[in-house]
């Protein structure tokens, strides 16, 4: 089947199967940034924006993209290089496995929750698990990264 | 904030490549005709393979072939013991081991393919847990062990034994413990854990006319260059190991895994192939911790002076030892139970069996969370005993500076006692928030390592393009910031910026020989080599700028025996625990991390091994569980098996007990496997406190608290080890 969006800005047209994920196809696409880890919807590395929504893109039908507004880590980083730069400075990563998806994370509740207090934060970041870091330099960065805005 | 420039302050050379979905792991590469495999796995943990039929997998468009082990190398393979096969021949000894593998234009049409190969099975007897393996009556795991290649048995020793390890004497352990005035005998379970990096096990092989090149989640380049040279019959210099960096590792990847087998259906197809597993193979087949029961004997004299300790560990091993290093298939945390302390009369025997179950393998300072939980809950009983408070009871006995070191050994200094007392301190600082009517208390317990022997790596400087060094490693970056850590000390050691030193991962025919990432030894390692090199380097550039070197190697020394004292670190955490009596919930409302440390490079990412550390810990103390059960494990999904969010960890403070006495001229000492060691005694012990209730099975769950607090066992026992 045909399908149509945006990703990262730019127009996306792709023939998919009716039961391609969208991580699938993004992947597919060249776009690596996106991670596939539990492939269950709990760790959060293949987490992308669709609208302003964070969403597991490894349990999302590609089909449900048609007409969105997709980003992931790599269009962030052109579209909010302060996101980056945050998750750069305070360290925010170690193996870098799960990142992308933290950055995607963040950039979720800048979205909705701009306001958002250490607690708020360290609720939203809590579906993208990181088995490196023990979380703090990345409650570090999502916090300098709303500081900043 | 701590400042962006200076040494150690600077940003990690692949932090934006990182956060910005740049950088590629194994997973992410590609190479022109590229195959995908996926691997059929048995379904039964003992059984005989009557039949593959594999037509109606071999007519899904786009497969290239089914293979089994009439198709690959019968050589079996490992990293010291050489008993697993590239697919399982005749029989298949766990549930989840490889029968065959499908390779296909796609990994959607090899996954699907998978599905339809149908393998006739004829069950056989399983022997699943340790204790039975080792009863003249248990079904043979293997006909003769001691007849695999690096065996650690021999015929004499018992049934599907793997490994035997004895320190002590048994003997003298029992006749103190007679002499003692008070003793504790308890027995201790700690479960099937997972090392949860969140990468999949991946590989990509290139196979070409008696040559192959490997991209591998793997830590240890060159060694796994002469177990594939070994196992598929080539020459080292045939197999080139690439480089790329590591999705988490914490011991799960250090063993060939399915790599040999992806080089095998490399060369079948004639075609590049990759191999991704599914988180879920991940979990159920790969290389888990190993599952233990431990005895802990310990007596005391009326004053509270420990005069004999004996630890006797059976440990589940699985199928296979061949995922384990140590030339015993032993696990050092085992032999080094109980070592922060000066014990006159210490017997530890570590036993590990084979079973119908998935082999196990290493997992961040393999063993010490086991043995710590037994000896550290052990010595709060035997406290109790005493009439002593805990912290005073392990004051009085743990070595000293001056003294012998832990197991009568020599070390150059021990800061067992300033680090538990900081530790302590700092815990008191801050006042519980106790929610009305649950109980509180606070647990302690100390752990005790010694910094590996340096051996064998080695590092080539080149110019840069300006003003830059050039510094070739032999290890990938598996995230720990290792290469930030060369960066800093190579800076450090020329007097130039960090700014001015480019690290590189080189492939293997590029460097001498190196023994990977793992057992503490990357920051030491590394800092003797660099020391080395950059002094070559700086004997070159002479009396002119020290970027005019021309090119230097450095290797540290290759034996390690330079004859000074072991370097030992000490680390030492106090939990605070809030139990609710009413439904046995226990919340962690406090854990604090004291350590032992020499010169720190990299500040932040030092931290970062002190806070994972903590976390992982925490997961071991109150989460994870692989729950086996018929020989398969159950939560075989991370949603089943639950490693911390970060709305799970507890608050976690540090303290860092400075001015210890580190490694070589560096003055480094190794932190990776040290804060994820004592938290799970120290949250029992502080269970013990606040309740009365004692937990010797791990992990420390609502329900085994709530049925303690009755003094019930569980409602259902688990099989363990």
């Amino acid at each position: 089947m045909k399908l149509s969006f945006t990703l990262n800005g730019e127009p996306v047209a792709a023939d998919v199967a009716p039961d391609e994920l969208l991580v699938e196809v993004i992947r597919g696409l060249g776009l690596t940034g996106t991670k596939q880890g539990c492939g269950v919807g709990v760790c959060g590395l293949c987490t992308v924006l669709v609208g302003d929504r964070p969403v597991s893109s490894c349990l999302y039908l590609a089909a449900c993209a048609e007409g969105e507004q997709v980003w992931t880590a790599e269009g962030l980083a052109r579209a909010e290089p302060a996101l980056i730069r945050a998750f750069a400075e305070q360290e925010g990563m170690q193996c870098g496995i799960c990142t992308p998806g933290q950055v995607v994370t963040a950039a979720a509740l800048a979205r909705e929750h701009p306001a958002a207090t250490d607690a708020e934060l360290r609720h939203h970041q809590a579906g993208t698990l990181c088995r490196c870091t023990g979380y703090q330099t990345i409650f570090a960065a999502v916090r300098a990264y709303l500081d900043s805005r | 904030m701590a400042s962006a420039a200076g040494p150690g302050g600077e940003i990690r050379p692949d932090a934006y490549r990182k956060a910005s979905g740049q950088a590629r792991y194994v997973a992410d590469l590609s190479l022109p005709g590229m195959l995908h495999a996926a691997v059929v796995r048995s379904p039964l943990p003992h059984a005989r393979i009557t039949g593959v039929d594999a037509s109606a997998a071999l007519a899904v468009p786009g497969v290239a072939g089914v293979f089994t082990a009439a198709d690959v190398t019968p050589r079996p393979y490992g990293r010291a013991v050489r008993d697993v096969p590239v697919l399982a021949a005749g029989r298949v000894r766990f549930t989840g081991e490889r029968v065959a593998a499908v390779v296909a234009g796609t990994r959607r049409a090899a996954a699907a393919a998978a599905a339809l190969v149908e393998v006739s099975y004829e069950e056989l007897p399983a022997v699943l847990t340790a204790a039975e393996a080792i009863t003249p009556e248990a079904p043979p795991v293997h006909d003769a062990p001691w007849d695999y290649r690096g065996a650690a048995v021999s015929a004499a020793d018992g049934r599907n034994l793997q490994s035997r390890v004895v320190h002590g004497s048994a003997a003298e352990a029992s006749a103190a413990l007679g002499r003692a005035d008070h003793v504790v005998d308890r027995v201790y379970t700690t479960p099937s854990g997972h090392q949860g990096y969140l990468e999949p096990q991946a590989c990509l092989a290139a196979a070409g006319p008696g040559r192959v090149r490997i991209w591998a989640t793997n830590k240890s380049p060159y060694r796994l260059r002469g177990q594939l040279a070994e196992c598929l019959g080539l020459d080292p210099a045939a197999v080139e190991v690439e480089p790329v960096p590591l999705g988490g590792d914490f011991g799960g990847k250090g063993s060939p895994m399915d790599i040999p087998l992806c080089a095998e259906l490399s060369r079948l197809t004639g075609q590049p192939v990759k191999l991704v597993l599914s988180y879920g193979e991940d979990l159920t087949a790969t290389n888990p911790r190993h599952p233990a029961r431990i005895r802990v004997q310990a007596g005391c004299d009326r004053d509270g002076r420990l005069i004999a300790l004996s630890v006797r560990a059976l440990l589940n091993g699985g199928a296979y030892a061949g995922f384990k290093p140590l030339a015993t298939a032993g696990l050092h945390g085992i032999e080094d139970a109980a070592l922060a302390y000066d014990i006159p009369a210490v017997f530890i025997e570590s036993l590990i069996a084979y079973t119908h179950t998935v082999p196990r393998g290493h997992m961040r300072s393999p063993g010490s969370p086991q043995a710590n939980f037994a000896v550290e809950s052990a010595l709060d009983e035997l406290a109790a005993a005493a009439g002593l408070d805990p912290v005073s009871f392990r004051q009085r006995n743990l070595a000293r500076a001056g003294g012998p070191g832990g197991h009568g050994r020599e070390w150059a200094e021990a800061r067992g006692s300033q680090t538990l007392a900081a530790a302590v301190a700092r815990a008191g600082q801050q006042p519980a928030a106790v929610p009305p009517g649950w109980r509180h208390g606070t647990g302690v317990a100390v752990y005790a390592r010694e910094a590996p022997p340096i051996r064998g790596t080695s590092v080539r400087l080149e110019p840069g393009p300006g003003d830059t060094v050039r510094v070739g490693v032999p290890i990938p970056e598996t995230g720990t910031g290792n290469h930030a850590v060369v960066r800093n000390l190579l800076a450090a050691e020329l007097g130039i910026s960090p700014g001015q030193v480019e690290v590189v991962q080189l492939a293997t025919s590029e460097l001498p020989a190196d023994p990977g990432v793992g057992g503490s030894r990357v920051t030491v390692g590394m800092a003797a080599a660099l020391i080395r090199a950059a002094q070559a380097w700086r004997d070159r550039a002479g009396d002119g700028p020290v970027l005019a070197g021309t090119g230097a190697d450095g290797t540290d020394q290759a034996d390690g025996a330079d004859g000074t004292p072991a370097v030992v670190s000490y680390c030492a955490q106090a939990a605070t625990v809030a139990v609710d009596p009413g439904t046995g919930q226990v919340a962690v409302l406090d854990l604090t991390t004291a350590v032992d440390v020499g010169r720190i490079v990299s500040p932040r990412a030092h931290q970062m091994q002190i806070d994972g550390g903590a976390v992982m810990g925490y997961g071991f103390a109150c989460l994870e569980d692989l729950l086996e059960e018929d020989g398969q494990l159950m939560a075989a999904n991370l949603g089943e098996f639950k490693i911390p969010s970060a709305a799970d960890i507890p608050p976690l403070r540090t303290v860092l007990v400075t001015g210890g006495q580190g490694v070589t001229s560096a003055g480094v000492k190794p932190v990776g496997e040290l804060a994820n060691v004592p938290v799970a005694a120290a949250v029992a012990n502080a269970v013990a406190a606040a309740t009365g209730c004692r937990i010797r099975d791990l992990p420390v769950t609502a329900e085994r608290v709530y049925w303690a607090l009755r003094g019930e066992a569980p409602a259902a026992q688990v099989q363990r080890p």
